[in-house]
């Protein structure tokens, strides 16, 4: 199982069972799980797609969407910040 | 140098005095300090909710203060952010800065508060009685952001 978090303006779109998933074989890549979310999810995708989405894999910081995504990890996706 | 995101409303004057509370060593202290407005852009804000990442959002903030403490040679600094529903006249960001001399507790302060509002995983959301929008940095905060930046030495 993995677990999605879902951050900010994603939270309203992402339905809650998709907190924790059990991924397909064909999803071993970061980039594997936002084609797979956004075919299950198109309005999660759609929101994805319109604005910069930074990636959290078990709470570092990834820029590389080629990194593997396994069972037991915990990927988080922000949308941009305004905290202050 | 203490860092505390917190859902209970706080008093930034009580946080502020224990801040400073039997220190000696600093000859400047700047603090600032957000709230929320009733209205913002000419839209009414009944209630402003504040998402955040338990864990990463502390470390994070963490890591921007402790940034600016080294940039400006500041001996110490707070933040104290509330997340979750704020309502109008509550304070939403403490930030103070102890420092030898004022212009380092300046700097220190207004510098944070620029990465603070567009690096820090925090999300905002307002609503009012037109329904509800997140809010996203505006580009004069991108554009104080750079501007700090490019201050570095």
């Amino acid at each position: 199982m993995v677990r999605l978090v879902f951050l900010g303006k994603f939270g309203d779109v992402a339905p809650p069972d998709l907190a924790e998933v059990s991924l397909p074989a064909d999803v071993h890549t970061l980039k594997d799980l936002q084609h797979w979310l956004a075919h299950q999810q198109p309005l999660l995708g759609q929101a994805m797609a319109a604005t910069p989405t930074r990636l959290i894999v078990n709470q570092c910081v990834t820029h590389d969407l080629s990194a593997p995504v396994r069972d037991g990890d915990e990927v988080a996706f922000l949308p941009p910040m305004s905290g202050g | 140098m203490a860092v505390r995101v917190t859902q209970e409303a706080f008093d930034p004057q009580r946080e502020v005095a224990a801040f400073t509370a039997g220190r000696d060593d600093a000859g400047a202290l700047v603090s600032f300090v957000g709230y929320c407005r009733a209205a913002n852009d000419g839209v009414a804000v009944q209630e402003l909710r504040i998402d955040h990442y338990p864990g990463f959002t502390e470390r994070e903030i963490a890591r921007l203060a402790e940034d600016v403490r080294h940039r400006f040679d500041c001996p110490d600094l707070l933040v104290v952010h509330r997340v979750g529903t704020i309502h109008p006249g509550e304070a939403i960001v403490l930030v103070a800065a102890l420092s030898t001399h004022r212009a380092s507790a300046f700097d220190a302060v207004r510098v944070l508060m620029d990465y603070l509002k567009t690096d820090a995983p925090l999300w905002k959301k307002e609503s009012g009685p037109d329904g509800a929008r997140w809010i996203e940095p505006r580009p004069e905060d991108h554009a104080r952001r750079l501007e700090a930046e490019k201050g570095r030495t």
